[in-house]
């Protein structure tokens, strides 16, 4: 927080000018705090004001700063506040309540009313928070990369805007990332209507656009089709990764979470099946998971079709395996009409895709399981947005000033396109961005701009529904609103963000101090969906891509990364340190291969490998992936990145190996073992669940309730009967190991990052960790996630070992660490079955630099070095609530109490409650006959308790 | 008869003599110095790595979790476990009246004493928070919390403080006349002082004898059943837990006869090279090294009979996770440690059951050596091998321990190298007044029979 406390402003009466004055002399010292008057010096004061007491005891307050006496209306010191607002990712607004202490954003939660989050959200959105405090965020404005003011900037716009006018915007390009920003799409569409000339292009680099392009083949235009897994009893995916990371995530696990919650009680099907070259945690849920090549999934898709009767498709040969899966997919589609759902990877060829929505079609799962919508992203009005367009528009020199705003396309782009020559040749570049990240790198300006949890502004969730995005903190740097920046773009320097997002709404809200805008503001969105769009799907002939003579090399496919995904997140330290589903990998990424092919080239994990493919090549070490087609390598986007604060130079660049015209997959590929050996951080180092039972599988018929056995004997007298006695369940059945559940803990408990090193050494500090199972043969294993917290054991045998009493039990059930007591002897964690104690082997926080400080929950104490932590089911919830029900004199009532990790779980897998009232929730889960105890064998009688999987109901499986 | 016993005296005379000239006059200054500045670097080393790990955390160690004890707790036990050959060489066959102990008592003593001091440490050194050890002792917080006596751990930590001082007690009481003695035939000034102070003006009177056998017998038969009581309690740490591989109830005997072996071992160490090095040929006989041999022998059979049991109670009990552990001992990461320990502490040990190797005093101490370090691997595969693979697949882990451990490890080698040169530079090593009662009563009885 060096900006507030730096200048001396007491003598701010004489100073403002001066200041003002020292501030254009010396930019750089002023860097974050220009033109400071009396208002803004408030602001600041504000601010500082805001940030002193999480700095702690090692920094005493400015002396300027004034303490916290008359309290503002509306808030009451230690209370938590929360507004609805969004986050944005993708493009989409993820919508969330953010938590605030003491004007600071402290959690964020999915908003329960808005239908596309229902309290949910992803671990992107859950480390969004932590994405306002980076201290890698750009502070100021820059000119070639040393601090100026916004001054300098404001008036350089506004020379160019005006000879821009002159000439209508000839030469003006806008580059942007995916808009459905309401507000930005008007300010962008003004922008054109002002300057004809100018053009808007778009960058995204994880998009829809093949998406897009098979709606045309199969609708004859662009359109949004979105599939209603409440709805649909059957889904098939092939390599359409619907349950996994991105923006739907959220959404879709929801909506697959109620339909499967609806099948275990009896009420409908729930299967899925899944075709893919690489496990997906959509295909680790599956009851039939196929392996097949990239090629073969579009063949499958294929034979899909001419097995459902789509006209003008023939019925290509299929190996018996994969024949006998197509016979499964269609017995179990014919078998719920149009209850059914089909998909087909974003990065398939898109004639491809569109069979996949013609046979929805055929299914009449359009307008039923399938939503079909007018896309929701603004797109440049003369459809040739692409970076392709802009690129060649650039070196060809007709592009004379260019505007990025929130897009890098110096990291991201495809390499062919040559993004660095091409922006050399601009004479004017301005960057807009959060970070001065590799783009920025490239311009004469960087203009930082606000983090959405500190804006104004608007997106659309993945529904259609806009979302309002209020600032739950006023700025903590010299940023402004993307709003604001398109307005000083064009010379504008009086825009202000709320006024510029309350004319985009004022049609349908009235203006900014109607009832209306105060609610949509209140509830942080307009509840008005898209209208769906009746479709049919053209009956013009199906024209199939020539199917690629296969090669003899290997096919890489490029995905997103589970964590990081296109590499904007790569400074996000929660997320690097986000065990990856499957490899639980930690801080890189890997080539992903499968066991035969490492077998047949004689890898193993962490072995350096040369991965060449059209005459590029990348380097980097391999991950032997069970499950994985024996022909395809998987690579991951994000890593390499040459500028991301903490990402900076974390895993290898997949991006030299991509074109233009092939992003996502790669024929002919070769692999050379390059003999040396890179070092890998994972989080569990062994997967194969071998004869062990700890995920247990179910028959459907065993969800009634069985008698409670009687407890086994034990030397420990029994635990008092008091109320409540809380506990847990965790359905193995709704888990999809997305891992939103670990990061929300992980931001709810402050749990420290340890860095690549110490996770290698076995020393991560997650309290709550997604255990990944793989049982049978790696070639083709069946997977298993399950979440393991603190099973807060009622013969706790930590309890027993601690000699000081720090590892203790309360009445109401909860193991609990008492942090100050404790003196790092370990006995605790020595003697826990489930080893999900964990210790604080250095002093983890006290370096954190104040900005991390400042995203601390106050409800929960840091931990210092030496001392045992551990999972306490959200403790201090448990107080909140009971503390407000002792108020209200009642009851804690059922629900009221939710931990972080069951609030954000977007299938609802995890249940907590009080165990001894026979009415609740949890109290029903447990009684399931699918419930049970990991390692009931040690007797240690755990308060957390699992639903076992339930089994494919096929025989053939 | 006056011829007699004349000769009786002057035998005395040069058992004094031989004991008391060590300190006075000490024979090896040169190899001292040496073997005294190699072990207080080894001290240095010790310093520097406990001031590492006290300055950053246990994170300077290569715990993690599962493998929250490493080589620290380990090597407590090892530590602790070569205390005990010294209890029970001393207080034990005082007790039942072996006069042959009285040539090793004394250093067996020491050697305890020193081994606890090394072992002792290491529970502080291993703790997160170290500067709070003495929340472990019951005393009067104003926190108004005790320890929690249902956890292994406040056992041990009474059990060692008990062992630490009575072994203390013992030692010193059992020392008093030879310091005496020492004092009366000190020249320098200074020596006379020092020794002076430390025999608490002992003059040998029939009284001062009276009660100083009473003290010493009393100490004795305190001290005997602590030896059985501490390494049972230290096998609770582990046993207490509900961990594969660690709850068994074997353990406890197993730990107390495991201890002791490797406590007769260094005692056979350290008697054949200090036999050699002062040329205590005549005090440390080879009946000495014959008993040592067999109590080595002895307590190293019975050991290895826990190792049997061990096996056995896995098999029998046929328990998934106790027999993945066995598995892993036998054939996992750190098979070494395993077949380290059934090597060397039951392989060359077959050799003591012949006499002549017995009291060949090379290979009783190639032999000790052997279980010394056999036991150590011991140790560390019990504590290594159940912690990295315990019941969840997910949580197994691996243990390499870092550069600061092994320092510490070879530094509290140093620390006992330091004080056990110490010892026998400044005190005397081998209970002089003891040896000559033993001989005087020898002497009488050959007179009664004669």
């Amino acid at each position: 927080m060096s900006a507030p406390h730096k200048p001396q402003i007491a003598k701010a009466d004489a100073g403002a000018r001066h200041l003002r004055r020292a501030a254009a002399e010396f930019p750089a010292a002023f860097a974050g705090l220009s033109q400071v008057d009396r208002r803004d010096l408030l602001k600041v004061m504000g601010a500082s004001l805001a940030l002193a007491g999480l700095t702690g005891c090692q920094h005493d307050p400015a002396p300027e700063a004034r303490p916290y006496v008359r309290t503002p209306d509306g808030i009451v010191l230690g209370k938590s506040r929360s507004y609805a607002t969004a986050v944005t990712f993708g493009g989409y607004a993820q919508p969330v309540l953010g938590t605030t202490h003491e004007g600071r954003p402290t959690k964020l939660e999915g908003l329960p009313e808005h239908p596309a989050s229902r309290g949910a959200t992803d671990a992107f959105t859950q480390a969004a928070l932590l994405g306002l405090y980076d201290p890698s965020r750009s502070k100021g404005p820059a000119r070639f990369g040393q601090p100026t003011d916004w001054g300098s900037f404001e008036s350089a716009m506004t020379a160019n805007a005006a000879r821009l006018d002159g000439q209508k915007g000839e030469g003006f390009r806008l580059l942007t990332g995916a808009v459905t920003s309401p507000t930005v799409g008007r300010l962008i569409e003004e922008m054109l209507r002002r300057w004809p000339r100018a053009r808007w292009h778009v960058f995204e680099p994880v998009n829809h656009d093949l998406r897009l392009e098979a709606a045309r083949l199969a609708f004859g235009r662009e359109l949004s089709v979105r599939p209603r897994l409440d709805l649909a009893e059957t889904v098939v995916s092939f390599d359409d990764d619907l349950l996994g990371p991105g923006p739907f995530q959220t959404s879709y696990a929801r909506d697959w979470g109620v339909r499967r919650a609806a099948y275990q009680a009896g009420q409908g099907g729930s299967e899925l099946l899944t075709a893919e070259p690489a496990p997906s945690l959509t295909g680790a849920a599956s009851q039939a998971r196929l392996i097949a090549s990239d090629a073969e999934v579009d063949r499958l898709v294929v034979a899909l079709a001419a097995a459902l009767g789509v006209k003008g498709v023939a019925a290509p040969a299929l190996p018996d395996r994969q024949a006998k899966w197509l016979a499964r997919a269609v017995a179990a589609l014919r078998r719920v009409g149009s209850a059914a759902y089909v998909g087909v990877g974003p990065f398939h060829d898109p004639a491809i895709q569109a069979l996949g929505l013609r046979i929805n079609d055929r299914l009449g799962a359009l307008g039923h399981a399938a939503v079909v919508t007018e896309p929701l992203f603004k797109a440049p009005p003369d459809g040739a947005g692409s970076l392709a367009a802009l690129l060649a528009d650039t070196h060809a020199g007709r592009v004379d000033t260019l505007a990025i705003l929130d897009a890098n396309p110096i990291y991201a782009a495809p390499r062919d396109l040559d993004a660095a020559g091409a922006l050399r040749r601009v004479r004017l570049r301005v960057h807009m961005g959060l970070h001065e990240d590799e783009t920025a790198a490239f311009c004469h300006w960087h203009a930082p701009v606000e983090h959405d949890l500190e804006t104004w502004g608007d997106a659309l969730a993945i529904d259609g529904r806009p979302s309002l995005i209020q600032p739950l903190v006023r700025p903590f740097y010299a940023v402004r609103a993307r709003s604001v920046l398109l307005m000083n773009l064009q010379g504008d320097l009086t825009a202000d963000a709320r006024t510029l997002l309350g004319e985009t709404w004022r049609d349908k809200l009235g203006d900014l101090q109607s009832a209306a805008w105060r609610t949509a503001q209140e509830r942080g969105f307009i509840d008005e969906p898209d209208p769906a769009v009746a479709v049919s799907a053209a009956s013009g002939a199906v024209t199939l891509p020539a199917a690629s003579a296969s090669s003899a090399g290997l096919t890489v496919l490029v995905r997103p990364d589970p964590a990081v995904w296109d590499g904007a997140l790569a400074n996000n330290p929660w997320l690097q340190e986000l065990p990856r589903p499957f490899t639980s990998l930690t801080w890189d990424n890997a080539v992903a291969i499968a066991p035969a092919l490492a077998k047949r080239l004689g890898l193993k994990t962490g072995d350096v490998v040369r991965l060449e493919a059209g005459g590029r090549v990348v380097e980097g070490p391999v991950w032997v992936m069970a499950g994985q087609d024996p022909s395809t390598v998987v690579l991951t986007l994000g890593y390499g990145r040459g500028a991301a604060g903490l990402g900076h130079g974390v895993g290898f660049d997949a991006g030299p190996l991509r074109t233009a015209a092939q992003p996502w997959r790669l024929e002919g590929a070769t692999l050379t073992a390059l003999g040396r050996n890179a070092a890998l951080a994972t989080t569990q180092d062994f997967t194969q669940l071998g004869d062990f039972d700890f995920v247990r599988t179910a028959p459907r018929g065993d969800v009634a309730p069985k008698p409670a056995p009687p407890p086994p004997a034990s030397f420990y007298p029994p635990k008092p009967e008091s109320r409540p006695q809380w506990g847990m369940t965790v359905d193995v059945d709704l888990c999809i190991g997305c891992n939103a559940c670990v990061t929300a803990c992980q931001a709810e408990n402050n749990v420290p990052v340890v860095g690549k090193a110490q996770v290698a050494k076995g020393r991560h500090m997650h309290w709550l960790r997604v255990d990944h199972y793989e049982a049978g043969a790696p070639e083709d294993p069946v997977f298993f996630n399950q979440p393991v917290p603190c099973m807060h054991c009622e013969q706790a045998p930590c309890e027993m070992g601690c000699p000081v009493n720090a590892a203790v039990h309360s009445d109401d059930g909860l193991n609990l660490q008492v942090y100050n007591r404790c003196i790092g002897t370990r006995t605790c964690s020595s003697y826990c079955p489930y080893k999900v104690r964990r210790f604080n082997w250095f002093d983890f926080t006290g370096g954190d630099p104040p900005e991390l400080r400042a995203a601390r929950n106050p409800e929960v104490t840091v931990r210092s070095r030496g001392v045992m932590e551990k999972c306490n089911y959200c403790l201090q919830r448990i107080v909140a609530g009971k503390i407000e029900a002792q108020v209200a004199g009642r009851e804690i009532g059922d629900g009221e109490v939710r931990t972080a990790c069951q609030q954000v779980c977007p299938t609802n897998a995890i249940t907590f409650g009080d165990i001894s009232d026979p009415k609740s929730q949890v109290t029903a889960r447990k009684a399931q006959g699918r419930n049970y105890a990991l390692l009931e064998e040690v007797n240690t009688r755990p308060r957390t308790t699992y639903l076992a999987r339930i089994a494919p109901e096929d025989a053939d499986g | 008869m006056a011829s007699q016993d004349a000769a009786l005296e002057a035998g005395y005379r040069r058992v004094t003599r031989e004991v008391t000239r060590i300190p006075l006059a000490f024979p090896h200054k040169r190899t001292w110095w040496i073997a005294f500045l190699a072990a207080l670097s080894l001290l240095a080393l010790y310093f520097v790595s406990a001031g590492m790990t006290f300055a950053v955390g246990i994170g300077a160690w290569g715990n993690d979790i599962p493998v929250n004890w490493g080589i620290a707790i380990s090597n407590y036990i090892w530590w602790i476990g070569i205390g005990h050959a010294g209890t029970l060489i001393s207080a034990m066959l005082l007790l039942m009246r072996q006069r042959w102990r009285n040539s090793l008592n004394r250093f067996a003593e020491a050697m305890t004493l020193f081994a606890v001091v090394c072992g002792g440490l290491y529970p502080i050194l291993h703790l997160g928070r170290p500067w709070f050890f003495y929340w472990m002792a019951p005393y009067p917080a104003t926190m108004g919390v005790w320890p929690q006596f249902k956890s292994p751990l406040t056992w041990d930590f009474f059990a060692v403080l008990t062992y630490l001082t009575v072994s203390a007690i013992f030692w010193y009481i059992g020392i008093i006349p030879d310091l005496a003695a020492t004092r009366d035939r000190a020249t320098r000034h200074s020596a006379q002082v020092f020794f002076g102070v430390l025999a608490l003006g002992w003059r040998g009177a029939a009284r001062h004898w009276a009660r100083w056998r009473q003290a010493y017998r009393i100490c004795a038969a305190i001290a005997v059943p602590l030896v059985v009581s501490v390494h049972s309690e230290i096998s609770m740490i582990f046993a207490a837990g509900p961990i594969p591989g660690w709850m068994s109830t074997v353990f406890p005997p197993y730990f107390v006869l495991g201890a002791a072996f490797s406590g007769f071992a260094v005692v056979a160490i350290i008697a054949t090279v200090t036999r050699h090095a002062f040329g205590l040929k005549d005090l440390i006989t080879d009946l000495h090294l014959d008993m040592l041999g067999r109590l080595t022998l002895a307590t190293g059979m019975m050991t290895a009979y826990g190792y049997f049991a061990d096996v056995f109670g896995a098999l029998y009990g046929g328990e998934r996770y106790e027999l993945h552990t066995l598995h892993e001992r036998f054939f996992g990461e750190v098979a070494w440690a395993y077949w380290g320990a059934v090597f060397l502490n039951f392989v060359p040990l077959q050799l003591l059951w012949l006499r002549r190797w017995r009291v060949n005093p090379i290979a009783l101490l190639l032999v000790g050596f052997s279980v010394t370090i056999g036991m150590w691997c011991e140790r560390y595969m019990l504590l290594v091998t159940t912690l990295y693979r315990d019941y969840l697949v997910s949580s197994w882990g691996h243990f390499w321990p870092s550069f600061w451990e092994w320092g510490l490890f070879f530094g509290s080698i140093g620390l006992w190298l330091t004080l056990f040169l110490l010892f026998i530079r400044a005190l005397p090593m081998i209970s002089a007044f003891e040896i000559k009662e033993a001989t005087f009563e020898e002497e009488e009885a050959e007179a009664a029979h004669g």
